[in-house]
């Protein structure tokens, strides 16, 4: 299969709009770990809402400006919805096409999964179909000990609320199968992991288990709740120095990356220069089964612990513009706290709007959660400790040169 | 800093602001609680506004009142230091010593164009409170332009003949040299009827969470957010007169510090208005040389912002 990352500066010079799907809230999983507080089996969208959706989005070239576009279907599991996705994308490129929409090749498809459906005749028939406009990513979280200590089944019977209760069966035999496969189609795909308190002890183990996988490109980023244990920083250090151990000494970074190490982080931030807010909310749109659009799907109820959805229109009314607008002018300085401004390493140092929201003392977005201060700087530590090492080391072998020359640039992952 | 205290005497105390007080049935403050309130203000050295609503007060309130130096607001046809209309008539008679606020509606406000051009000569200051501010259409705004050159033409006149009467939407940006917002929360918090603190009279008005109360006294959640340099669009702009209203953003965008689209263009209307009379008083002599009011080519500093 030819390779899809054709246009990739366009993509990634955050040119695209993306606009996201929530097909479904129900997955075959219950991961521990997932954000979706309240992911349920009842909330499935229909074709209806999706194509007034689509409606709405496509009559209102004006508003949409972006060069390019990104659909995005997530859930739950967006494979779930399979045969709705592909009307869904189908309806999408005839309209697109007739409406000499500005998007028409300039467009695509993207998932993130956790691949247990991905072998199955319907999702395989879906990407040979649009495979010239595809991006897939399977979640898998290392090594089966650490996949299975997050990533179960779900118990075939829901609460009596609706909402899915985790197994004890983990489901990384179910996933690896489709591994071969999946990376047949897209040698270029990476993979997401996700890391909580619980799973530091196996960072190292799990990223060169991807990496045997034949998996070139981790994106690892720590949860940004409040999970943190005290001490957990330190095993983090340490866990992350003996990665860069292993990834230099077994030879892997020429090939290979994780984007834990980027030269890219760790310095201080200037108030004025950097002032950007680092995640994309209010510049993408999501619409979910009611019809209700969000400034992206964290701001959706299953998202959310503890305050309400943070709802910008419907698919009837479109958008009410007024309450984009503080997504729009959110800056970094403005929510950040006295400290993250005099930071000498805050270059890097992540934060969700989402999570800043559901975490604030108030009803606001400009509150921004520090619960991985901490870690953040752990990491800067270790990934200082890479980059001298890495460069002694090829300085050593007279290969800097060569090396700058081509590597692999790992930019920060926006959300 | 904090620099005034708001007390609402009565659940129906008059409304001056953008939100209409909903609450029909008379609850006054209770007497130790307007106690506890001056007490308060007194140790932070606050000034005192009092706001009344439309009966007499009992006696032992009225001593009470008396133990502080203070402003009265009160609703017309009380006297007080700023007298409150509502509900259309704008009457004015022995009112020159008085600041006069009138709220109305935008229908209301298109129809009194000549009533309030009548009434400027006769006051010392007028604030005109639209309450329905959010619902300004782009057509709004030509027939509201069209008002406020009327009511300059007026101003023109008065103050060439050296009266200056004041129009809170046009002389006050024509006099002012740096931001003059509401700054509830920051400069002014109010205590209401029920023994809390609240950001302002319209956070009590919309039941909004209280933030704090008299023994405590008042502690308000990301208090930064209400201040001009945590406000991305307003500490960039130029409409020193606009109220920058944090209960109407509250309303509009959900956040307290981000203005809606229909503030920003009203306030922009009347910052343009007031440039023109600034100009035109300027044809005939010298006046507040030190104001420049620049010449901009947008309505909404949104449209404007930095793009990042
Ligand atoms: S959260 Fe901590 S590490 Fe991150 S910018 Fe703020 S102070 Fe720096
Ligand atoms: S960082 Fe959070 S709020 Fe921002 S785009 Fe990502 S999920 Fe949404
Ligand atoms: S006009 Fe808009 S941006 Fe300017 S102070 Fe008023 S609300 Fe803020």
């Amino acid at each position: 299969m030819q390779k899809v990352r054709k246009n990739d500066n366009a993509w990634q010079s955050g040119r695209a709009k993306n606009i996201t799907f929530i097909v479904t809230k129900d997955c075959q999983l219950a991961c521990k770990y997932c954000y979706l507080v309240g992911k349920n089996v009842k909330e499935r969208m229909s074709w209806e809402t999706a194509k007034a959706f689509i409606d709405y989005v496509l009559s209102h070239e004006n508003e949409f400006r972006e060069e390019s576009v990104v659909w995005d279907f997530i859930g739950g599991e967006p494979f779930l919805e399979i045969e709705l996705i592909d009307k869904i994308c189908d309806y999408l490129k005839l309209r697109m096409f007739e409406l000499n929409h500005h998007w028409f090749n300039s467009y695509r498809f993207s998932f993130s999964t956790n691949g247990i459906n991905y072998h199955t005749p319907e999702v395989q028939n879906f990407i040979q179909k649009n495979r010239e406009h595809l991006s897939i990513g399977i979640t898998i979280d290392g090594t089966e000990k650490k996949h299975d200590l997050n990533r179960v089944w779900k118990q075939a019977t829901p609460n009596a609320n609706g909402i899915t209760q985790p197994s004890e069966r983990g489901s990384y035999k179910d996933v690896v199968k489709n591994i071969p496969l999946w990376l047949s189609q897209f040698p270029d795909a990476g993979t997401k992991v996700t890391i909580s308190s619980a799973d530091i002890p196996y960072i190292t183990e799990s990223v060169l288990h991807l990496y045997s996988l034949g998996i070139h490109q981790v994106n690892i980023n720590v949860v940004f709740e409040d999970v943190w244990q005290e001490g957990d920083d330190k095993r983090f250090e340490e866990q992350l120095m003996q990665l860069a151990d292993a990834i230099i000494d077994g030879g892997w970074y020429q090939d290979y990356a994780c984007s834990f190490f980027s030269e890219h982080i760790g310095k201080p931030l200037d108030p004025e220069l950097d002032n950007q807010n680092w995640c994309g909310a209010g510049r993408m749109l999501s619409v979910d089964a009611a019809g209700n659009l969000y400034p992206c799907t964290r701001f959706a109820q299953y998202s959310l612990r503890s305050k309400k959805a943070l709802v910008i229109g419907n698919i009837h009314d479109g958008i009410n513009q007024n309450l984009l607008r503080p997504f729009l002018t959110l800056d970094r300085t403005t929510q950040s706290p006295q400290k993250c401004l005099d930071c000498e390493v805050a270059s890097g140092c992540a934060w969700c709007q989402g999570e800043n929201y559901d975490a604030a003392q108030t009803n606001t977005i400009y509150e921004r959660s520090t619960a991985i201060c901490l870690m953040h700087k752990a990491r800067v530590r270790a990934n200082n400790y890479y980059w001298n090492k890495l460069y002694r080391k090829l300085e050593l072998e007279g290969r800097r040169e060569e090396y700058e020359a081509n590597k692999r640039d790992v930019k920060p992952e926006i959300c | 800093m904090m620099q005034y205290l708001v007390i609402l005497l009565d659940d129906t105390s008059v409304s001056y602001c953008h939100a209409d007080n909903p609450y029909k049935e008379r609850r006054l403050i209770n007497l130790d609680d307007l106690r506890a309130g001056i007490r308060y203000a007194m140790t932070e050295n606050l000034m005192i506004q009092f706001v009344y609503p439309d009966y007499a007060l009992p006696k032992e309130y009225l001593d009470v009142i008396d133990t502080i130096d203070h402003h009265d607001i009160v609703p017309y046809p009380l006297k007080g230091d700023v007298v409150v209309i509502e509900n259309g008539e704008l009457r004015v008679e022995n009112l020159a010593d008085a600041v006069v606020v009138v709220r109305l509606k935008k229908a209301e406000l298109f129809d009194s164009g000549e009533a309030i051009a009548a009434t400027l000569p006769k006051v010392q200051r007028l604030n005109v409170v639209v309450t329905d501010l959010e619902t300004f259409t782009d057509e709004d705004l030509k027939r509201y332009n069209t008002l406020l050159d009327q009511w300059a033409a007026v101003l023109n006149a008065e103050y060439l003949h050296g009266r200056t009467p004041q129009l809170n939407l046009l002389t006050d940006r024509m006099m002012l040299t740096k931001p003059n917002h509401c700054n509830a929360g920051v400069e002014n918090i109010t205590l209401a009827p029920d023994g809390r603190f609240y950001i302002c009279p319209d956070f009590y008005y919309s039941q909004a969470e209280p933030v704090g109360d008299l023994q405590s006294g008042p502690a308000i959640p990301n208090q930064q957010l209400l201040r001009l340099d945590h406000t991305p669009l307003c500490r960039h702009c130029d409409a020193y007169h606009c109220r920058r209203c944090v209960w109407m953003n509250r309303q509009t965008t959900l956040e307290v510090n981000t203005p809606s689209h229909e503030q920003c263009i009203v306030a922009h209307t009347e910052r343009n208005a007031a440039r023109r009379l600034l100009e035109s008083i300027r044809k005939e002599a010298t006046f507040m040389p030190e104001v420049e009011i620049k010449e901009i080519d947008y309505l909404d500093p949104f449209d404007v912002r930095k793009e990042w």
